[in-house]
């Protein structure tokens, strides 16, 4: 295990870290937060039939709640990231944790749909951006260099993670009851997360530790105080001025609503081919495994290589791979079009937080990257409505199927626009000056 | 110029110093904003689409002329925006 610490330490031409840099620590924590945090928004499909069936609420109204929750989510977004800019990703998370707390039990004793709404739409929608936003700025704080190797890990475990929680909370709802579930669900992932949180620290300089891939001649950043403040400001007012800043909000924004028609609409359409509901859910189960290789490469592809094209390809993929589901009517066509797309699909996402750096160097980047995740949300939510109502209108899949790869390909032409990656667009963050000697004679400047 | 912070330590010069971004971010928020009219578009053109089956499904039910049917303030809303339908 050492000897592979050092060679990759050699490759990575780095002095004096192992695998065993506290960085990691704050990469699992990010998984663990992200695997508590989405669990119950990606287990709702499980709860809508126990609703049904206890209080007599329609699919429509219940389905509501998740709708207001997605959307809830998106719009407090930028919000939760300028919390965790201004106040820590750790005091952040630590008020998300307790709004989860506060939205599980309610849903858990709800009792009234506007109940549902307060606590699941509302209340567990802000719990999910405080908790969510923040923690990736967050880690990228604790990378120095080679960011997409930290990136990459992280969102592999943020999309086992659910997974495997969604596991759990079916198997919970049928042995205790949504109620109860949500119940415990709520109860021990609010000690996981404040468990978890103890080991957390917003910044290396805060921990008293040097950030992975640091090098000899760097010198910690600048992460708190006043000057911490007010700068944080300025360099936001330049990131606002930036063209690359609101065509990221788009790009995202483009990107997901693709992949949002096919994530919800693969297995009515699979059905709708003759596919069996068992057989269909396996095509978003293969895709859902395979794209998380590309989850890990492609941030440490965009990290390496021009992130601008790292991403073009995605969103080129994502756009045309999905005219394969067109001439796709036999199960075999459904599974080689799961592993084709799925490759692309991955790497929509995951290169946002290394093209930020790429851009704005170490400034604090909660804030842009708050309204990145804006655009996504939104996103998600319209390509979730858009299958449903295409086929409510035309009886087939297919215009959705063309309007995921308008949105994919206009994604892909909106990347062209960038700037390079290879230029930082604004000046790089303040380092703090540690010597003590230069530090008297410098106050003399 | 350098920064004494609240611990003593200073910083270095801001490299904001100097900085300018004299030109407004038209392209990218132009792009932003082109693909919110876009999806709207899209929205109120699938959205009238639906209206107008509606209108059509209820006006067979009960066996009257779409011109009949008492129509709902939102399919109202999205035939008269779409120009399309």
């Amino acid at each position: 295990m050492r000897n592979a610490a050092l060679w990759l330490d050699k490759k990575l031409g780095l002095n004096q870290h192992t695998i065993a840099h506290y960085a990691w620590v704050i990469v699992a924590i990010a998984g663990v937060v992200q695997m508590v945090g989405a669990a119950i928004r990606m287990a709702f499909g499980v709860l809508v039939d126990p609703l049904v069936e206890t209080f007599g609420w329609s699919p429509g109204s219940i389905g509501l709640a998740y709708a207001l929750m997605s959307i809830v989510t998106a719009l407090s977004s930028p919000i939760a990231g300028y919390l965790g800019n201004r106040f820590g990703a750790r005091n952040t998370m630590l008020a998300g944790t307790i709004l989860f707390f506060i939205g599980m039990m309610w849903t858990s004793q709800t009792q009234a749909i506007w109940e549902l709404y307060i606590s699941y739409g509302l209340i567990f929608g802000i719990s999910q951006a405080m908790l969510l936003v923040p923690v990736v700025p967050a880690v990228a704080a604790w990378f120095r260099r080679h960011l997409g190797l930290g990136t990459g890990i992280m969102m592999v475990s943020w999309s086992l993670g659910p997974a495997l929680v969604v596991q759990i909370l079916a198997v919970l709802f049928d042995t205790v009851g949504w109620s109860q579930a949500f119940m415990l669900v709520g109860t021990i992932g609010t000690a996981i997360l404040l468990f978890i949180l103890l080991f957390f620290r917003n910044t290396p300089e805060e921990a008293g530790r040097q950030a992975y891939g640091i090098k000899a001649a760097d010198k910690p950043l600048i992460t708190s105080g006043n000057i911490f403040i007010s700068t944080q400001q300025e360099f936001q007012g330049y990131v606002y001025k930036t063209n690359a800043f609101w065509n990221l909000i788009n790009i995202h924004f483009l990107g997901c609503v693709g992949h949002a028609v096919i994530l919800v609409g693969i297995i009515p359409l699979g059905i709708s081919k003759g596919l069996g509901p068992l057989t269909a859910a396996g095509v978003l189960t293969t895709l859902s495994v395979v794209s998380v290789t590309t989850r890990f490469v492609t941030p440490v592809l965009a990290d390496k290589f021009n992130a601008k094209t790292v991403m073009f390809f995605s969103f080129l993929g994502q756009g045309l791979g999905v005219l394969l589901l067109l001439t796709a009517d036999s199960t075999l066509d459904f599974y080689i079009f799961a592993i084709l797309w799925a490759i692309p699909y991955g790497g929509e996402g995951t290169a946002f937080p290394v093209v930020n750096r790429q851009y704005y160097g170490h400034s604090p980047m909660g804030a842009t990257y708050g309204w990145q995740l804006l655009g996504a949300g939104l996103g998600m939510a319209l390509g979730g409505l858009l299958p449903g109502l295409v086929f409510d209108i035309t009886g087939v899949y297919t215009w959705a199927i063309i309007l995921s790869a308008v949105f994919s390909l206009a994604g892909a032409v909106a990347i062209l626009l960038l700037e390079n990656t290879k230029r930082q667009l604004i000046p790089d963050w303040p380092e703090i000056e540690t010597n003590k000697a230069e530090s008297s004679h410098a106050s003399g400047d | 110029m350098k920064f004494r912070t609240q611990s003593q330590q200073t910083i270095d010069s801001p490299a904001l110093d100097g900085f300018k971004i004299a030109d407004r971010p038209f392209l990218g928020f132009g792009l932003l904003m082109t693909s919110v009219i876009g999806t709207l578009a899209i929205l109120i053109y699938f959205g009238a689409w639906a209206s107008a089956d509606r209108i059509t499904d209820r006006a067979i039910e009960a066996g009257i002329t779409k011109s009949s049917v008492e129509a709902e303030w939102w399919e109202k809303g999205l035939l008269l925006t779409c120009p399309l339908h």
